[in-house]
């Protein structure tokens, strides 16, 4: 009774927050529900399957994509769009339903394992992103690796060519590791179970210890993030009965198309090293619009724009705004690249011809902000 | 001298944080002095140049700390940086990389020897210290800014001088002291990189090794870089 007394109160206090206060109202009556009924998550999920997505970057479009394949099986709730703290999964399980496939935070992860008890927990990747808030990519593989022991009753689905993915695969009792031909890691120089030197045979890596990306259950052709994420989405929703959906890179991509005064732009998120290298590759015209913020999931710090190699943006059309304009403007400078420094990107965009294509590769609090606009 | 090796060690593991692209400004700086530079980048199995002028020394996770100060104490490499402070070769080693080059520091829950470098020690803290940090350095006379990140607590011993004066965040741990220096060797908990945030840094790290004055350098990007950030860190 308390709880869906709890479930009520946290629906009206999510729909004053969207029809009073005018916010997104998504993650307001997760966070009202987890202080009415703190052992909301678990309770929520003890009548339905819930399926996890974590990792880096890749979530929010592997876990859109896995709820076309799982909403064919059964009803399905999932997390609002990129939302995946504890609260934002408490929101998705508000709703009744046989399945929930739900966007976690990777150091969220381990208390949304032990409460929900999920049937299956796919991992995208692990690499350098908001180490102000991480601190090391090793402190959250290790987390996940002894979540994946504990977890006995759940199958793990991952990329085991990622040696952090690995490591929680093979703590696993159940896992199903699929490789892409294997691939270079920038954090990959240590061996994150044993802390030796990681032995790598160009794309593979195999330690003396054990830890490998070779002999996986399934072996893919190499291809890019998207494509990654999305075969991994549809050998989840296989092994949990599901039919393989086609794989549409562009759409999984976060990437989204807006027209500015006769501009059009191509949006995509840029989060850390690993994303803005995924993003540059697909900058193919002259004209490109850079957005670096630095609020906390942005990461309060810009260090790592200098773990990018900007080389591909040379002689292009570059205007650079966002609260850290700056730091990147500088970067590029050093880098031998030269690029005007605007106010906001009202301005930068306006410094582009009509009918012109503009890449917009923005911070994630940039990105959310023009998306929603 | 119109030619100088910057040695980047164990970019590989020492690179976590960003401080790789110190290599990348002294490099650029120096185009502007009319030097012509090469990077060298050491990896774990690779042994130091013995000809270098600048060795640099970034951040990193435990396990790659260990390793890389495992890969300094190997063959020759320890005499390598002797001799090349003899020589008056510049270090400039950042977070677990200046802890490397202390007496003692502490990674995954042990105490071990580091090379000795710099008389400092460095013990863990019950607490993370994460954010901006700014100093005003004893040897520059000027102010730096930066980010640390860092569990380390840093003491220093009667060998060594502190390298900043806390203006804002922690440093050292003691939210007093950031770093360490002697002659020509300089540790510092900042990252952001530092000599980004802080070319004239670069600049000075420059003149010793080569022993050479520069003339001022007009780069107007580089200065409304460093002061933008000196203002807003307050």
């Amino acid at each position: 009774m308390r709880l869906k007394l709890s479930i009520l109160l946290a629906k009206l206090a999510g729909s004053l927050s969207k029809n009073v206060l005018r916010k997104s109202g998504e993650t307001i009556p997760g966070r009202v529900l987890l202080a009415l009924y703190p052992k909301a998550i678990s309770e929520l999920s003890k009548s339905r399957k819930i399926i996890c997505v974590s990792g880096t970057n890749g979530k929010t479009s592997t876990t859109k994509a896995l709820v076309t394949i799982i909403s064919k099986l059964g009803t399905v709730t999932t997390s609002p769009s990129g939302s995946n703290l504890d609260r934002g999964v408490a929101t998705a399980l508000m709703q009744k339903s046989e399945y929930a496939v739900l966007e976690v935070d990777e150091l969220h992860l381990s208390r949304v394992i032990t409460e929900a008890k999920p049937v299956a927990v796919l991992l995208l990747n692990l690499t350098r992103d908001q180490l102000h808030r991480m601190h090391e990519v090793k402190r959250v593989a290790d987390r996940w690796a002894v979540s994946a022991k504990g977890a006995p009753e759940t199958l793990f689905i991952g990329d085991a060519d990622d040696p952090f993915v690995e490591l929680a695969l093979a703590a696993a009792a159940q896992s199903h590791r699929v490789s892409f031909g294997g691939r270079k890691h920038l954090d990959g120089a240590v061996c994150p179970s044993c802390g030796i030197y990681l032995k790598w045979n160009r794309n593979d890596y195999k330690c003396a210890c054990g830890l490998t990306n070779l002999n996986t259950d399934a072996l893919f052709d190499s291809g890019s993030a998207a494509y990654r994420n999305a075969t991994l989405a549809n050998v989840t929703g296989q092994l949990l009965g599901g039919k393989a959906i086609a794989i549409d890179e562009q759409s999984l991509e976060r990437s989204v198309n807006r027209e500015y005064n006769g501009v059009k732009a191509n949006l995509r998120l840029t989060k850390n090293p690993a994303s803005w290298t995924e993003a540059l590759t697909s900058v193919t015209g002259n004209d490109v619009v850079l957005i670096v913020n630095s609020r906390e999931v942005d990461g309060i710090d810009t260090s790592w724009l200098w773990d990018i190699s900007f080389a591909v943006l040379s002689g292009k059309n570059i205007v650079v705004c966002g609260e850290r304009g700056l730091d990147i403007a500088y970067r590029l400078h050093v880098e031998g690249i030269e690029v005007e420094v605007t106010n906001n990107f009202e301005s930068a965009i306006s410094k582009f011809a009509k009918g012109s294509h503009v890449h917009v590769l923005a911070a994630y609090t940039a990105f959310h902000e023009l998306v929603r606009a | 001298m119109s030619q100088i090796r910057i040695v980047r060690i164990h970019n590989e593991l020492l690179g976590t944080y960003g401080d790789q692209g110190n290599a990348e400004v002294l490099a650029f700086r120096a185009k502007f002095h009319g030097i012509t530079t090469t990077i060298i980048d050491v990896g774990y199995n690779d042994p130091l140049p013995t000809n270098g002028d600048i060795y640099l020394l970034g951040g990193a996770e435990d396990a790659a700390q260990l390793l890389s100060l495992e890969a300094l104490q190997r063959d020759d490499n320890l005499n390598i940086l002797h001799f090349a402070i003899e020589r008056g070769a510049v270090i400039l080693a950042v977070c677990a990389g200046f802890q490397i080059i202390g007496n003692k520091f502490w990674a995954n829950g042990q105490e071990v020897d580091g090379l000795g470098l710099l008389d400092v020690i460095s013990v863990p803290g019950d607490k993370r210290l994460v954010g901006d940090i700014k100093t005003i350095s004893t040897v520059l006379g000027f102010e730096l800014t930066g980010f640390e990140n860092h569990m380390g607590r840093t003491i220093l011993g009667s060998g060594a001088e502190a390298f900043g004066k806390v203006v804002t965040g922690n440093g050292n741990g003691d939210s007093k002291f950031d770093g360490a220096v002697l002659g020509n060797i300089f540790g510092t908990y900042m990252h952001g990189p530092i000599l980004a945030r802080n070319p004239e840094f670069a600049d000075l790290l420059l003149t010793r090794a080569t022993g050479r004055k520069y003339a001022q350098i007009t780069d107007p990007l580089a200065l409304k870089y460093a002061s933008w950030r000196r203002k807003v860190i307050k």
